[in-house]
């Protein structure tokens, strides 16, 4: 999503790992971990003048 | 129309189908247990001011699906016009009223005409003001360049279309407005059975 937010025209795109994100179940956990699944908060701008 | 894309529509509408449901569930039976952490616990998790939480509706607070805390980031200022994309019960709408005060604005965006009502009327016992439209976020009914800052928790995920979904936030804002987004994102691509499946893109 980070680079779909550049590609879109978005400037000054950030993202910070919500660290306590976690599932309930350990199994659906597990299978997010294997995938890379996390939580973010992106923050970006639409630019003046645009 | 080509066959992918056929398929790609009706995979679309179970799976809009199945976000209802699934979210009208956590509104309906905040008692129940999830495979996501909702609710008070969920919002502690991700670190929102308890006052805030002790102030809000606890209809509101009860049903919160967030995966994350947008106003950490989001920098409101009184005044200011607010899209809360995915509203559903309405806790961030509302956190977000109280930071932009009387003067500002919070327009609500759900798939959900009755998840919108109802965080209208929590919004309203919250002395907050809240005008949430029913949508898809595919096409937010909101002008061009009518925005300052839109907030989202947990919803882009949810969507096939998430480059026509920044293309509209991109589109509503104002030149100069900004997003404060949280969501999952994946390392990895999703095997095909993880996307070909409603229930676990709904999570």
């Amino acid at each position: 999503m980070f680079r779909l937010l550049e590609e879109t025209g978005f400037t000054r795109v950030r993202s910070v790992v919500v660290p306590r994100f976690r599932f309930r179940k350990s199994s659906t956990q597990s299978s997010a971990e294997a995938f890379g699944v996390k939580a973010v908060v992106m923050t970006a701008i639409r630019p003046a003048g645009s | 129309m080509t066959e992918s894309t056929e398929i790609s529509a009706s995979l679309e509408g179970v799976l809009k189908d199945e976000i209802l449901r699934m979210y009208q569930e956590v509104a309906d039976n905040p008692r129940n247990e999830f495979h996501f952490f909702h609710g008070r616990e969920a919002a502690e998790l991700f670190e929102y001011d308890p006052a805030w939480l002790d102030r809000a509706p606890e209809g509101a607070v009860n049903s919160f699906a967030g995966v994350g805390n947008p106003h950490q980031r989001s920098s409101l200022k009184a005044g200011e016009t607010v899209l809360d994309l995915g509203s559903g019960a309405g806790l961030d709408s509302i956190i977000a009223f109280w930071q932009v005060g009387p003067t500002g604005s919070v327009i609500g965006l759900d798939l959900n005409a009755t998840m919108c009502r109802k965080a209208e009327a929590h919004a309203a016992a919250a002395g907050a003001r809240l005008d949430c439209r029913t949508g898809a976020m595919e096409h937010i009914p909101v002008p061009d360049a009518s925005v300052d800052v839109a907030i989202s928790n947990g919803v882009i995920n949810l969507s096939f279309r998430k480059r026509r979904v920044l293309q509209e936030l991109f589109r509503v804002l104002k030149p100069g407005g900004r997003i404060s987004v949280a969501d999952i994102v994946s390392a990895k691509q999703l095997s095909q059975s993880i996307v070909n499946d409603p229930k676990l893109w709904a999570s």
